[in-house]
């Protein structure tokens, strides 16, 4: 835990991936695997700080690791799981709701929101550091970290890798936050596979343009797939489609099933944020290529390992011992 | 019929030149108004539909007494490619070269309908980086991005 000690993210709002350097995330992931090895020593360290965990949209495992972190590292928790039991549905500002929260003494925020934006915006309204755990179609950095960190774990090492998005990248968060984390590793190719309907946004390809990272757009998964060493599917919904025959056509060339992944090098990883729906059959779970359970585990140990470096407090005192 | 016909030359002030034809009226939502009203002296002719040479038709604002800031002046010239800004004293006219602003505060609305900053009661003002190189802004808040040549249509009301 040597780390911890000065470290830079100590009451950092976390907005964007973007806004995180290699040097961060290294942090996060060394004290995230040691959350893994030591989770005792992490118990009741916060015991003096409440963390507000305001979902205004629905969440199973954000919320719930994000809960389970805090409960673990002592926090006491003032939770609002719906904009519907809010005052929002009585037409109060998210600012004036924002403030009202950091009003009970809260020492973080932890935000879902349907609206893009809406978390750069409670960082700016609050003086304590903010969480975003997802805000609309935009981004979703933690999920983005506990990416990375499964691949770390998985492959030993995010540098030279070449991987595959796939499913619904145009109105999906994971994508555009997992491929700007990438842009901050070394050898990175990536492939988002999708119709053109649901190709990734143009704000997506600027950044990975800007940061010169290369990048291929497909319709075919078969194209690529024995190339890819990391295949990341995500959920493809059919309400996005203006035609439903088109859907139709298309539904079947993104489904991960055995015949696909019988293309796939060995060693491919298939990650999903989850849910799924029936884009990636649970026949592929008893397969090498399932990485998607230990994705969804990863997401305990990252979310307390970023509490833990934000909330911070007497972390030195904790290091020392 | 030249424009100079029906208003006669100013001696000093701002001339804002070859606006698309009848988009004055967004010229003027983009500037600061407020500002404006707060000179006395100030004089403001907006005319229509003028004939121009270059284009067929123009509109063209002269603000008598009053000097555009470079910020304004380049935010016209950034959402309007067409228009010249000509500063007026003692009847000499200097030409301004616009520069491309580097972020923009306010007066564009985000094209992004879910943006934070579309929510009318939010005290939020829009903020854009400004990509020169892909033609186009980008919200602050949610990223998305609005082409140049769409920027007309989301000057803010």
């Amino acid at each position: 835990m040597w780390a911890l000690v000065g470290t830079g993210l100590l009451n950092r709002d976390v907005i964007s991936i973007k806004d995180f350097s290699r040097e961060e995330l290294k942090q996060v992931f060394s004290t995230a695997a040691d959350v893994e090895k030591h989770p005792r020593s992490y118990r009741n360290l916060f015991t003096d700080k409440r963390v507000a965990l305001l979902f205004l949209e629905p969440s199973t495992r954000t919320y719930g690791s994000f809960e389970a972190s805090a409960v673990n590292l002592g926090c006491k928790i003032l939770s609002n799981r719906s904009a519907s039991l809010t005052s929002i549905a009585k037409g109060e500002t998210l600012h004036d709701t924002i403030k009202m929260i950091e009003g009970y003494d809260t020492d973080c925020i932890i935000i879902r929101d349907k609206h893009m934006g809406a978390a750069r915006f409670a960082s700016e309204v609050a003086e304590i550091p903010v969480i975003n755990a997802g805000s609309g179609s935009q981004e979703h950095p933690t999920q983005a970290m506990l990416d990375l960190y499964t691949i770390l774990k998985k492959r030993g090492r995010i540098d030279d890798i070449k991987i595959g998005f796939i499913g619904d990248l145009r109105y999906g968060r994971t994508c555009p936050s997992l491929s700007y984390a990438l842009a901050k590793y070394d050898d990175v190719e990536i492939t988002f596979i999708a119709p053109p309907i649901l190709q990734a946004r143009r704000e997506v390809e600027i950044y990975l343009q800007r940061n010169k990272v290369g990048y291929t757009k497909l319709a075919d998964p078969r194209e690529v797939i024995g190339q890819l060493d990391v295949l990341y599917v995500t959920r493809i919904q059919k309400e996005r489609f203006p035609d439903p025959t088109e859907y139709e056509r298309v539904k079947g060339s993104y489904i991960v099933n055995l015949d696909l992944l019988d293309l796939a090098n060995e060693d491919l990883g298939v990650m999903h944020p989850l849910p799924r729906l029936g884009e990636l059959p649970s026949e592929v779970d008893k397969t090498g290529h399932a990485w998607y359970f230990t994705q969804a585990r990863n997401g305990i140990p990252i979310r307390a390992a970023l509490l833990y470096l934000i909330l911070g407090g007497d972390i030195g005192k904790h290091a020392l011992g | 019929m030249e424009s100079t016909l029906l208003v006669r030359k100013i001696d000093h002030g701002t001339v804002i030149d070859h606006i698309p034809a009848w988009h004055s009226e967004l010229v003027l939502r983009l500037l600061d108004v407020d500002e404006i009203k707060t000179k006395p002296n100030v004089s403001l002719i907006s005319l229509n539909n003028v004939p121009s040479r270059k284009y067929g038709r123009k509109d063209i604002i002269k603000l008598y007494r009053y000097h555009l800031s470079e910020e304004d002046a380049n935010l016209v010239c950034l959402v309007f490619p067409t228009v010249t800004v000509n500063h007026i004293e003692d009847w000499k006219t200097n030409k301004y070269h616009p520069r491309i602003p580097e972020s923009i505060l306010g007066r564009i609305r985000c094209p992004e309908v879910s943006c934070i900053t579309n929510l009318s009661r939010e005290p939020i003002t829009t903020r854009f980086s400004v990509l020169p190189e892909f033609k186009a802004l980008q919200c602050k808040y949610c990223d998305s991005l609005l082409d140049f040549e769409k920027m007309p249509e989301y000057v803010k009301k």
